[in-house]
């Protein structure tokens, strides 16, 4: 019985301790077309309270009609549960999510869903979701 | 003659003992620890039970208890709580059976939830035979403390961050809905090892509340409400340590 009870407390604890939501590191290169697209505001990324983030975002317009936000040459330290945010404010309160960051390093591109008011989303973030940390914005403009 | 006047005199004091000897005990006092879990939600259980074995055959049980209910979720999305926003309805018992207001539903994602729930149980089982047995138990009413963590608040096509998210305190079972903090019951089958040690497979119906501290939803009808709840349906495996009787 000893052995049983072990065994359960292993086997809690095994699925305790999942493996944390780190992001890839392996690098991305997703290259935007600039023949078919025009930016609407950019910026340059500084780092939040917690990691480093370095890089730059703009904001595109496609040719027919929707929007893409592109992130370039980005570094960013690895955290767990890191998302890519529209935000209205430099704090995550009103925001955005366009999704998971694909990688760490690199080239990439996010979505965006509908007509959002850029004056008023005019942050990208990045941002740890899981722990409401702030790794790294932007001011678009 | 006076021998078999003692034999006469004390037969149906040795029935009575004899009797005694193969009917089964008339309390059921046990512990059990049980772990449950789904997908990013795990939760474990620690319980005394004292039940009364009912019944001609003493096969039935009925009593009360007391557990304590830790449980553990990852980015679990927990809706609008209040059976008034959620049901439509206040009325007891109706709640259960009256149709789910989906409009009406705001989504609060709680990013790390950890509650502890201690409530009072009512237990019902049935002894199928001296191995098999098979019982419902639900808390009743407790208390709760547990970790403020972050969540995302969805409403309305709007997201929002509320900063800290906390465990609602206190805990009432009110059927349906109407329920109110973390509650706690399982279905389960348990089969005795030994006279005191047993296992069981269990179904758990888990009920878990947090309330929001910086962002509220409004509703339709303008009331505000800071209540969301997660049901969680796990599966999970148990044992069980049997008293003297």
């Amino acid at each position: 019985m000893k052995k049983l009870i072990a065994l359960l407390t292993l086997i809690t604890v095994f699925i305790s301790c999942t493996k944390e939501n780190a992001t890839p590191e392996t690098p991305v290169n997703e290259n935007v077309d600039t023949t078919t697209t025009m930016v609407q505001v950019m910026g340059s990324f500084i780092n939040g309270p917690y990691g480093t983030v370095s890089g730059s975002a703009e904001i595109r317009k496609e040719f027919d009609g929707d929007f893409i936000l592109a992130l370039t040459n980005m570094k960013i330290s690895n955290g767990p549960d890191l998302h890519v945010y529209l935000s209205k404010e430099v704090q995550p309160v009103n925001f955005i999510d366009l999704g998971k960051l694909k990688s760490t390093v690199g080239n990439q591109v996010y979505a965006i869903s509908g007509s959002p008011n850029f004056t008023e989303y005019k942050y990208a973030l990045i941002h740890c979701q899981q722990y409401n940390h702030l790794f790294g914005s932007t001011e678009l403009k | 003659m006076c021998r078999l006047f003692l034999i006469i005199l004390f037969l149906p004091v040795t029935y009575h003992l004899s009797g005694q000897e193969i009917s089964p005990p008339r309390f059921n006092k046990f512990a059990d620890l049980s772990f449950t879990l789904s997908e990013s939600q795990q939760s474990i259980a620690l319980a005394y039970v004292h039940n009364w074995r009912l019944g001609k055959k003493r096969k039935i049980d009925l009593g009360l208890g007391i557990r304590n209910t830790a449980y553990f979720g990852v980015k679990k999305e927990f809706w609008t709580a209040p059976a008034e926003l959620s049901r439509g309805s206040k009325a007891p018992f109706t709640g259960v059976f009256s149709s789910q207001k989906t409009e009406n539903w705001d989504t609060l994602v709680v990013q790390r939830a950890f509650t502890n729930s201690t409530n009072l149980t009512a237990n019902l089982g049935y002894h199928f035979s001296s191995k098999w047995y098979a019982g419902f138990n639900i808390d009743l009413i407790g208390f709760t403390f547990g970790q403020t963590t972050s969540g995302v608040f969805l409403s309305n096509g709007n997201t929002s961050t509320e900063p800290a998210a906390k465990p609602a305190p206190f805990n009432l079972l009110l059927t349906g809905d109407l329920d109110l903090g973390t509650l706690n019951s399982e279905f389960f089958i348990k089969y005795q090892l030994t006279p005191q040690w047993a296992i069981k497979g269990i179904y758990q119906f888990l009920f878990v509340e947090y309330k929001t501290t910086t962002v509220e939803q409004i509703a339709p009808d303008g009331t505000t409400n800071d209540r969301f709840r997660n049901k969680a349906n796990n599966f999970g495996i148990g044992v069980a340590y049997h008293f003297k009787k």
